[in-house]
């Protein structure tokens, strides 16, 4: 049995009146990829916010690498540490360097020596496939530049997890695959991945799982196989027979 | 009235004394436009803190300040800071900064709520704490923002700093006025003490412009 990395229970988060998730339960186990899909407003941006703490659980349980997280007492800086993210929009310091970008968070959370944070930070552009961009401001960067950037910003933290919100749905098309190339990279070497995206193709291809979310609950889940081929709940059927 | 000549030869002529006049109005708007900068970063955080206690406290002080005439602040600081022994100089310092504060907290305000919300989603998302996202990613981006409006911010402190020549400071304008006035000469000396201005202001306007060229390099 895999170790579980993140466990989900009966999570609610409600933004004023309006009910986001309503009891949701979910566990991710290590070396997984779980894709989270489902129409906008279903709630999976919402929940992947929630595992890092950017959005503010009203109630349930959130368990990280086995341990119970507590928003109120938990020093959640060191949880989203272990729990990388990366945005629809990128999100990178425009007023660094590409290298600067990368540097950021391990020199000032971890307090690395900058020379040791440089030749990581290189070695990850490297992996991205960005070596040659070290030195050039984000703004002169393509987005799926950006995005690849943005990736290895959050793998400088060494991160156990890897939460991805829509990473390629800001993109132009042609450049999504360059994008998606990288994830699958990263899934293939074993990192543990939740993935809110609407490229049906990468779930097939990468996921362990694919999590159909409807009206802030899962409706649905099982392997990519069965949840696409052969989905049971008819709501199910009909997302994926208007979206593919 | 305009008699060019007669206006150059005092120009040329009292320039000794509106140097001096000259330099203490710029040590003054330098001192109160810097501890202005503090007190208005200060506030600004408060206000975009979400903490209602300071929410409070920086909306009474730009209500105060705002709701106010400048005249009347100087002399109350003039009047207050006296009776403990601080100088004319210092009380028009801190009137001015306390002033200048409240419009360029609103400014920094403005400036760092403009910075996208994902930016510090992002610092938070690599572990890093509010203060220090604050710090390192959102105050850069927000400062080069604030230039413009700070700059024209700043000339308004400078020239604000002329009303301190009512608690018998010898800035630029009092030169002007006790010349003009012992002189019988008023108009000459008003447009020599103008034309000083509009020099600082445009040497001061030149700056802001090379300074935001600096900050903008790469974007």
């Amino acid at each position: 049995m895999k170790k579980e990395m993140i466990r989900i229970e009966n999570l609610k988060k409600s933004f004023g009146e309006l009910e986001v998730l309503k009891e949701v339960n979910l566990e991710v186990h290590e070396s997984d990829v779980v894709v989270l899909i489902g129409a906008s407003g279903s709630g999976k941006s919402t929940l992947l916010r929630c595992i890092n703490f950017l959005e503010i659980k009203n109630g349930g349980k959130i368990v990280i690498e086995g341990e119970e997280i507590d928003p109120k007492s938990h020093n959640l800086n060191e949880v989203r540490q272990r729990v990388g993210m990366v945005f629809q929009h990128f999100n990178l310091f425009p007023h660094k360097t590409v290298l600067e970008n990368v540097m950021e968070a391990p020199v000032l959370v971890k307090k690395l020596n900058k020379a040791e944070a440089k030749k990581e930070a290189i070695s990850l552009l490297g992996k991205v496939g960005l070596s040659d961009k070290a030195d050039v401001y984000p703004a002169k960067l393509s987005g799926g530049q950006k995005q690849r950037v943005a990736i290895a910003r959050a793998l400088a933290m060494k991160p156990d997890i890897m939460l991805f919100d829509e990473p390629t749905s800001a993109l132009d098309p042609e450049l999504v695959g360059e994008v998606l190339a990288t994830m699958k990279e990263l899934a293939q070497e074993g990192m543990t991945m939740v993935v809110v995206t609407h490229e049906m193709g990468f779930a097939k291809e990468v996921a362990d799982e694919v999590v159909y979310m409807h009206d802030g609950q899962i409706w649905e889940r099982g392997k990519p196989d069965e949840l696409f081929n052969n989905p049971k709940e008819q709501r199910t059927k009909d997302f994926l027979s208007s979206i593919l | 009235m305009f008699d060019l000549a007669h206006i150059l030869d005092v120009l040329i002529e009292s320039y000794p004394l509106f140097i001096k006049g000259l330099w203490i109005t710029l040590k003054l708007t330098f001192v109160s436009i810097l501890i202005g900068t503090g007190i208005g970063l200060v506030f600004a955080l408060f206000k975009i803190s979400g903490i209602k206690i300071l929410n409070w406290i920086a909306n009474i002080y730009i209500a105060l300040i705002r709701g106010t005439p400048l005249i009347v602040q100087i002399f109350i600081f003039y009047f207050g800071l006296a009776e403990l022994g601080i100088s004319a100089f210092w009380s028009a310092a801190f009137g001015l900064a306390m002033h200048n504060g409240a419009y360029i907290a609103e400014i920094f305000r403005g400036s760092i709520q403009s910075v996208d919300k994902g930016q510090m989603e992002a610092g938070r998302s690599l572990g890093m704490t509010y203060g220090l996202t604050m710090r390192r990613i959102i105050l850069p981006q927000a400062f080069k923002r604030a230039l413009p409006p700070l700059g024209n911010q700043f000339i308004i402190g400078l020239k604000d700093s002329s009303l301190a020549s009512f608690i018998a400071l010898n800035e630029l304008f009092s030169i002007a006025t006790t010349q003009g006035s012992r002189t019988f000469d008023e108009m000459t000396y008003l447009i020599i003490v103008g034309f000083y201005y509009l020099i600082l202001v445009l040497l001061f306007t030149l700056l802001v412009n090379l300074l935001e060229k600096k900050l903008s390099a790469g974007e």
